[in-house]
């Protein structure tokens, strides 16, 4: 029997959701940005976990600064929310607190992983204007890099699967 | 001086300036005359430049103003999407009609092409059967050709977009991925349309009917290919229902696909 799981990323715009997943179902990585409209879904199974076959049905949602605006039957029944934001454009983790405290309350028992992506992108993850920032995100990762992007979902997977 | 001199002096005394004007008219009416008919000269050779030139325009109009007016046609279009709409339909309604009454053609000319094979096992069988069961030829042929044929069966997880399980005579598509983007579909759907609790119950795709079937926590989604009237419609929904009841209404979800594909593998329903 194969398990699926209904993982959905979510975030601002262009902080490279699509790119995230891309990297991890097919490895594969692009600089042209191809703005999601929608949704758009993959799937990848995973190897066996914990004695189960394990599918990811992956939910890449359009960029949005406020996640009230989502269709909300896109949210429902995840099981693993990925909040992602752009580390170099700082507009993009703005308002972290504020939605992954939404997402917190409207879904208390949804997994969440906040991610920093395009770490590639600046000199020194350890400058002290990152700390704050850093201190509250579960992940640093780089689609172009591929840095920490089957970690992710390696342990999203293991985490589900108890 | 004779009687009648003077009255004829007299007379161009009192006469002399009307005449004048007189033979300035007489003058002016030539001179128009010629004009006039110098124009009726004219338009005879220059009407059929006119006329050359006003086609050759009339061809160019799409070349030249096509643009124009597109731009045009969009902006009106843009700004007043109702009046469009309420424009269209009816021409819309009609085309479909149209295009029904075709298809109603084609599918008699094809009974009557089969009805003319006289010699094929088939009609022979059918012949037969016409005679046992009392059912005009006509009847059976309409039955064979517009049978419905139940392609996918999915009962997806409502809230998830997860499939439970899935009945499937291709083994082409994922259906994982067929269930999300369904599931997707149908809340962006129910989402834009928002009329009270009105949810999606048929997507139309090609030549498939997609029928939408909701339970509380899941929905079936049936693709079926063929004539999907009320009558199927009525019958599929009995046996979903049924189905449901056997085998969702309690207890793990175990093994449903297997008892989907035993359910549904005669196409009769
Ligand atoms: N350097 C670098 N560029 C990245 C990285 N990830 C994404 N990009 C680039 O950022 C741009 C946007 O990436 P997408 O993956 O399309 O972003 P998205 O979040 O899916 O965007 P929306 O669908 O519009 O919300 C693209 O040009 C990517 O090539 C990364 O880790 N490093
Ligand atoms: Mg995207």
């Amino acid at each position: 029997m194969t398990t699926s799981k209904k993982i959905v990323l979510l975030g601002h715009f262009g902080v490279g959701k699509t790119s995230i997943i891309r990297k991890f179902v097919t490895n594969e990585f692009s600089s042209d940005y191809k703005v999601t409209i929608g949704v758009h879904i993959l799937k990848k199974e995973m190897p066996v976990t914990n004695g189960e076959d394990v599918s990811l049905i992956i939910w890449d949602l359009e960029g949005t600064d406020n996640i009230d605006l989502i269709n909300k039957a896109y949210l429902l029944g995840t099981h693993c929310f990925i909040y992602v934001y752009d580390i170099s454009r700082p507009l993009t983790f703005s308002n972290l607190e504020e939605n992954v405290l939404k997402l917190k309350e409207k879904f208390p028992k949804t997994l969440l992983k906040t991610v920093a992506n395009k770490i590639d992108l600046i000199d020194d993850v350890n400058d002290e204007k990152y700390k704050d920032t850093l201190q509250k995100t579960d992940y640093t990762s780089s689609a172009k890099t591929g840095e920490n992007i089957a970690d992710l979902f390696d342990s999203i997977t293991k985490a589900l699967v108890i | 001086m004779p009687e009648s001199n003077k009255l004829r002096q007299l007379k161009e005394l009192l006469l002399h300036e009307d005449r004048d004007e007189i033979a300035l008219l007489q003058a002016k009416i030539k001179t128009l005359e010629s004009i006039l008919e110098k124009q009726e000269q004219l338009a005879s050779r220059i009407d059929p430049i006119i006329d050359k030139k006003l086609a050759q325009y009339t061809k160019d109009i799409p070349e030249k103003l096509g643009p124009t007016i597109t731009e045009s046609l969009k902006n009106e279009i843009a700004n007043s999407k109702d009046a469009v709409v309420d424009a269209l339909f009816p021409i819309i309604g009609k085309m479909i009609k149209k295009y029904i009454q075709q298809e109603f053609k084609i599918l008699s000319d094809k009974i009557n092409a089969q009805l003319q094979k006289s010699f094929s096992l088939k009609n022979w069988t059918r012949k037969f059967k016409s005679k046992v069961s009392g059912i005009d030829e006509e009847n059976l042929i309409i039955q064979e050709l517009a049978k419905t044929e139940i392609h996918e069966i999915f009962i997806i997880e409502k809230n998830s977009g997860i499939l439970i399980a899935n009945f499937s005579k291709a083994k082409t598509i994922d259906k994982d991925v067929i269930s999300a983007m369904l599931t997707a579909i149908k809340s962006f759907v129910e989402d834009a349309f928002k009329t009270g609790n009105d949810s999606l119950e048929l997507i139309e795709y090609g030549l498939y009917n997609i029928h939408i079937q909701n339970f509380n926590s899941y929905y079936f989604a049936v693709v079926a290919h063929g004539v999907f009237d009320s009558a199927y419609k009525g019958k599929l929904e009995y046996e979903l229902l049924n189905f449901a009841e056997k085998h969702l209404a309690k207890g793990p979800k175990k093994n449903i696909s297997i008892k989907l594909a035993e359910f549904f593998n005669n196409d009769d329903l």
